[in-house]
């Protein structure tokens, strides 16, 4: 078994995305099934959301994604020298 | 990548049986026959087969009507298929760092030869 902070880190990943799977699948498909008068929708945001919000995440992803690259090969970039 | 590799294989292959003699030749080709289809227009098949039963449920195209609530399931499909595999994925990789095993004697053997080598570099006169 890996030691400390491996660990840790490993298993709160694992504990993080099922939670984020658990409440994702609630949202999408427990949710149209259960009357609209019930308490639980108390804790959900309107439908909608559903799918903006992992959009959102998405171009943010890809935005730190190109930031990132753009960074490395800027410091990479040696300019050639002129005698 | 594979295919690439088995491509060539096969050409060297053929190649070699080419310079036996010529009863007996077996011609042996690559390209798969016209018939079979490849991975990829497999992939696209499905995926555009789900896309259109898709379509189909979210924006009613057959005009059948169907319940809200199967309606109201299906239209954000694709995003909750995606953050599934993106949770999936996730949780591997946690799961697999979580496991991962030291090796402890193998570290020890590796510092004990890095050890080793600086001290032949430096004998040699590479200046660390």
């Amino acid at each position: 078994m890996a030691t400390g902070v491996d660990q840790s880190v490993g298993m709160s990943l694992v504990a993080f995305s099922l939670l984020l799977f658990t409440y994702y699948s609630v949202w999408v498909i427990v949710l149209p099934f259960v009357g609209s008068d019930h308490i639980l929708h108390k804790y959900f945001l309107p439908r909608e959301y559903s799918v903006i919000l992992p959009g959102i995440a998405a171009v943010i992803l890809l935005l730190c994604i190109g930031a990132f690259t753009a960074v490395v090969i800027w410091k990479n970039h040696k300019p050639k020298k002129v005698d | 990548m594979t295919s690439v590799t088995r491509t060539s294989q096969l050409r060297g292959a053929n190649a070699e049986l080419s310079g036996l003699a010529a009863p007996g030749r077996v011609a042996l080709s690559a390209t798969p026959p016209a018939s079979a289809m490849t991975k990829l227009l497999q992939w696209l098949l499905g995926v555009s087969l789900l896309g259109a039963v898709w379509a189909l449920v979210t924006f009613d195209l057959l005009g059948l009507s169907l319940p809200r609530t199967y309606r109201e399931v299906a239209w954000p499909m694709p995003v909750y298929l995606l953050v599934s595999f993106g949770c999936y994925s996730l949780a591997t990789v946690g799961y697999r760092v979580a496991i991962f095993n030291d090796c402890d004697e193998a570290a020890k053997e590796l510092q004990e030869q890095i050890k080793e080598a600086k001290e032949d570099l430096r004998k040699k006169g590479l200046k660390m």
